[in-house]
């Protein structure tokens, strides 16, 4: 039988072309050649309810599932201050709370025992409300999602167990020390705007559910609402069945309320939150741009050359070449609503700490003072470019896009020209927006650590502040 | 005879006998095929978009290291993302003698400084000195993460790898036209890794050590918790190692460990996508066909002795409180190790679960719970329940409430109901696994490395399907046991100093 298997495997060998080499075989990887990839970017279907709710519907039969997210015009931003914490609680409860004909016992076990999820949240900007079911239960699962969506009943005890366990998180809020600077970052970069608040025991014990349900009522709307859709269905069954279920719900028209826009002047500070760890976290920034401004491709490829992945500048020299961290990057987030942030990154062991500060400072400030290499433009181009297809791997992924464009007003053509436009940025540009985008000498930098241990006191990078860290009780 | 079999198949697929790919499970669509010197190649064909996910597993993990090198394959993982003779370097030729005396030096420097307060300070600054002057003048040769930018310039995306107990798996996801890349890049790198800048990078992974495990307190419990629930298995060792164990791990370990476990045979590579499976045996047999193969990884022969009573582990942190409780148990294809993954479920896998709806909902003691099997797979592991409690409850409240949800498994047999909706969530999971191509990468190679078959993904659910409430009753009554048991706690600093 053995000497069989072999001869099978010989033949295949010889049809499978295989080299019967005697020594291995190396090709450089560097000189391959590739055909050219047949890509288009794949379309969804937009349509519209009579109420005036966009649906984003994308087929796709290969495996018995349906995926659906709602897209709300809600957000942490229209919270009261004194009820910070609000949106967060009212996006949890809205699912965990049940609906005017199912108890929240009664949700969870229907759902649960088809194995369909609907889960929902709101963040800072928006609201969503997601379903997931094998299709053959898809009819039941779409009126689950309705009664959620459309009859939340805010149950009394379920508000009282999300306040408490959002109470908890406050408690346990400086547990982690990365937790711990992002969180002080984003308020430093914020401060005085809805987006710099959190939370706090005294916010949390305010809210009742009448808040709730107020704050529900004001944003759940069909009005500006969308709808993607992906999976094994019939689009023309799917937009009646969703039309007979919500195309009814018209509540009061009202404007959304205006959010000022916040401060972007960057602000030169030093926070200090001291905390018993050997290793120190380091962030450093300052507010950044949105995504209306037309530099955004240069500053995408700036970014990528001074903190994206392996191959960045801050990667390269900070962990590879002097081996002081095992992680380091930057970001630019380029807000879709508000100016987003400029954020680098890393923890080193704190005897380290000053000395990758200043690292980082230099590094970043080496961006706006000489041009980039030819290569490192190209590596970073061709990266963003030929990677652009992994944006568009699933159904799921393509219709999620194609509604978050329209849900935050990208213009037009955005996802069509993005690669003709990362492929215009030139070394010249690079060097322009660093220097208008990139602030070196006014960077807010938080620290956590033990200062104790410090190479060198923070003091030298400028006045610091500590930020005290008290457990609330 | 198994073997010959799949390969009959595969050589009546190479002849032109094609398989429709439309909404089938995944027992018809994934395609085997085994080369001469035992490297192991599964793939499943998916034209929903142009892109591949390319994934390659080694059988050798953490736990096939020797006590004088924990760490070993974690480090090796890091180290083979550092080129090879080809790539990474501008001249290997010249590169080379430097490297042999920078292993010199280290060597010699690594054992001053392990004879610690006793060793020779002048000799160890004179060593050190000595080692970053080579180090530098071997880095004129270095070209910076060659494998990275050539992948990242033709598009790749999710480049990575991962060490744990079982395994090390290096991944990445290409645009299929680019697919050729990562077999001319991964045969080089099998066969002719360098492991250049190796003490930089081991200085880097005493960084991710005190990232993960020094610095978070959960971290530090999980890490004191396993290794206090092993005595003798090195399935309790920490995959990154302890500090020290880094601090004297060498060049030329790595490279004993690199020698004996990295050849095909030890290798199972699995490509889903949008490939033409005929056409992607040839090109795996050019790059990687006639790669020699070397010894399979042998088994690891120390047993874990029977626990002889509850073991107690107490971390003082800066922190909030944290529990675990853990109980010894066999590991698959032990029956009961599919009874647990039913347990599993029926405790914590969603809202309706016993401990969500008791613990969270009802009681409110903790804020979360959950249940899982760990540390690793191909030994016999642990199962675990992790609780956050909820103030101002303690956590001897909440192992009595957990107790008391585990002697209900014993007593009271579990209802139809809730095994039938367990066996609808496999359902769902089956299709749901096959959405990203990543991830499918992921189970054929896990479960081809652990169950000895990618089959287990599909005979899973069949084999739950046969679990019974009397087997779920037995099985609680024998590993949910006080002597069996371990129980792990953070207690607040300000606590203990009460």
């Amino acid at each position: 039988m053995n000497r069989l298997c072999r001869l099978v495997s010989l033949s295949m060998m010889l049809l499978s072309l295989a080299a019967c080499a005697a020594a291995p075989r190396t090709v450089d990887p560097r000189t391959l050649t590739f055909a050219p990839l047949d890509f288009t970017i794949p379309r969804s279907e937009r349509a519209t309810l009579s109420n005036g709710i966009v649906l984003y519907l994308l087929e796709d039969h290969e495996l018995p599932l349906v995926n659906m997210t709602a897209y709300v015009r809600v957000g942490s931003v229209y919270e009261p201050a004194e009820l910070t914490g609000l949106a967060g609680i009212t996006g949890a409860v809205l699912r965990s709370g049940g609906t005017t004909s199912l108890s929240p016992e009664q949700l969870d076990a229907e759902l649960e025992f088809m194995s369909s999820g609907i889960e929902s949240g709101i963040g800072e900007d928006s609201g969503t409300l997601a379903m997931y079911t094998l299709a053959k239960n898809l009819d039941r699962t779409l009126e689950l999602f309705t009664d959620v969506l459309l009859r939340p009943a805010f149950n009394e005890a379920r508000v009282e167990l999300a306040k408490k366990n959002t109470r908890e998180a406050i408690r346990r809020q400086n547990d982690d020390p990365k937790a711990i600077a992002g969180r002080e970052i984003h308020k430093a970069l914020y401060e005085g705007h809805p987006l710099g608040r959190e939370a706090t025991m005294e916010s949390v014990g305010r809210i009742s559910r009448a808040d709730l349900d107020a704050f529900y009522r004001r944003f759940y709307r069909p009005q500006g609402m969308i709808l993607a859709v992906s999976g094994d269905f019939n689009p023309a069954a799917m937009k009646a069945r969703l039309e007979k279920l919500l195309g009814g719900w018209r509540p009061a028209e009202e404007q959304l309320p205006p959010v000022a826009a916040p401060d972007t002047t960057p602000k030169k500070q030093i926070l200090l939150a001291r905390k018993q760890v050997s290793q120190s976290v380091i962030r450093m920034g300052h507010p950044g741009l949105e995504k209306n401004n037309p530099d955004q491709y240069a500053v995408r490829v700036m970014d990528y050359i001074l903190g994206g992945g392996f191959t960045s500048r801050l990667t390269q020299e900070i962990r590879s070449n002097q081996g002081l961290a095992y992680h380091a990057g930057s970001r630019f987030d380029i807000g879709r609503r508000f100016p987003g942030t400029f954020i680098a990154e890393t923890e080193t062991k704190s005897a380290s700490t000053a000395k990758v500060i200043g690292l980082m400072e230099g590094i970043i400030a080496d961006m706006t003072k000489t041009p980039v290499s030819n290569e490192e433009l190209q590596q970073a181009k061709e990266s963003i470019i030929n990677s652009f297809i992994f944006g568009f791997a699933r159904a799921d992924s393509v219709v999620n896009q194609q509604a978050r464009l329209e849900f935050y007003g990208f213009p037009a053509g955005y996802l069509e020209n993005f690669r003709a436009n990362i492929a215009k940025v030139t070394r010249e540009d690079v060097l322009r927006v660093g220097r208008n985008y990139l602030h070196p000498d006014s960077l807010t930098v938080v620290v956590v650590g033990d200062d104790k241990k410090f190479d060198q006191p923070l003091a030298v990078f400028g006045t610091v502040r500590e930020i005290p860290l008290e457990t609330a009780k | 005879m198994m073997q010959c079999v799949k390969r009959i198949v595969a050589v009546a697929a190479l002849l032109g006998v094609t398989v429709s790919a439309h909404a089938q499970g995944l027992a018809d669509r994934v395609r085997e095929h085994t080369f001469a010197n035992g490297l192991k190649l599964l793939m499943v064909e998916r034209h929903t978009s142009p892109t591949v996910a390319a994934w390659i597993r080694y059988r050798v993990g953490s736990v096939d290291e020797r006590s004088d090198e924990r760490g070993i394959a974690h480090l090796l993982e890091h180290m083979l993302f550092k080129g090879t003779k080809t790539l990474g370097t501008t001249d290997y030729a010249a590169e080379k003698p430097l490297l042999d005396r920078i292993e010199v030096v280290a060597q010699r420097l690594t054992l001053e400084k392990a004879k610690r307060e006793k060793g020779d300070a002048s000799l160890v600054a004179r060593l050190e000195k000595e080692l970053a002057d080579l180090e530098k003048e071997a880095g004129t040769y270095v070209v910076k993460e060659e494998f990275a930018q050539i992948y990242n310039r033709n598009g790749g995306a999710n480049y990575n790898a991962y060490t744990s107990k079982d395994g090390t798996t290096y991944l990445i996801s290409l645009p299929s036209n680019k697919l050729e890349l990562w077999a001319a890049i991964e045969s080089d790198r099998m066969l002719n890794p360098v492991l250049r800048e190796f003490y930089t990078e081991r200085a880097v992974v005493m960084e991710e050590r005190r990232r993960s495990y020094e610095a978070e307190p959960e971290g530090k419990l999980w890490e004191t918790f396993l290794a206090s629930s092993f005595n003798a298995h090195p399935m309790g060792q920490p995959v990154i190692g302890w500090m020290s164990d880094i601090a004297n791990l060498t060049r030329t370990k790595a490279e004993d460990f690199l020698h004996r476990y990295y050849a095909p045979n030890n290798a199972i590579i699995a490509i889903v996508g949008d490939i033409d499976p005929d056409k992607t045996i040839a090109m795996v047999e050019r790059y990687f066909g006639a790669i020699p193969p070397g010894v399979p990884v042998p088994p690891v022969a120390v047993e874990e002795p029977p626990q002889q009573g509850e073991k107690r582990i107490e971390v003082v942190g800066d922190a909030g409180s944290e529990l675990m409780i853990a109980f010894h148990k066999p590991t698959l294809p032990h029956r009961d190790d599919l009874v647990f993954d039913v347990i599993d479920m029926l405790l914590s896998d969603g809202r309706t679960s016993r401990l969500h709806k008791k613990l969270v909902v009802e009681k409110q003691l903790v804020a979360g719970i959950g249940a899982f099997s760990a540390p690793g797979s191909r030994y016999p592991n642990l199962f675990i329940i992790s609780a956050t409690p909820q103030a101002p409850h303690t956590v001897a409240e909440v192992e009595a409430a957990v107790y008391e949800e585990l002697e209900k498994l014993k007593n009271e047999p579990v209802t139809k109901r809730e095994l039938e909706q367990i066996l609808n969530r496999l359902e769902y999971e089956e299709a749901r696994q096959m959405t990203s191509i990543g991830g499918l990468a992921r189970n054929l190679t896990e479960y081809e490395a652990i169950a000895g078959t990618w089959r287990y993904l599909i005979e899973h659910r069949r084999q739950v399907a046969t679990v019974t409430p009397e087997d779920i009753q037995r099985v609680a009554r024998k590993y949910f046991t006080r002597e069996n048991r371990i129980v792990g706690f953070i207690t607040p600093q300000e606590v203990a100093k009460q």
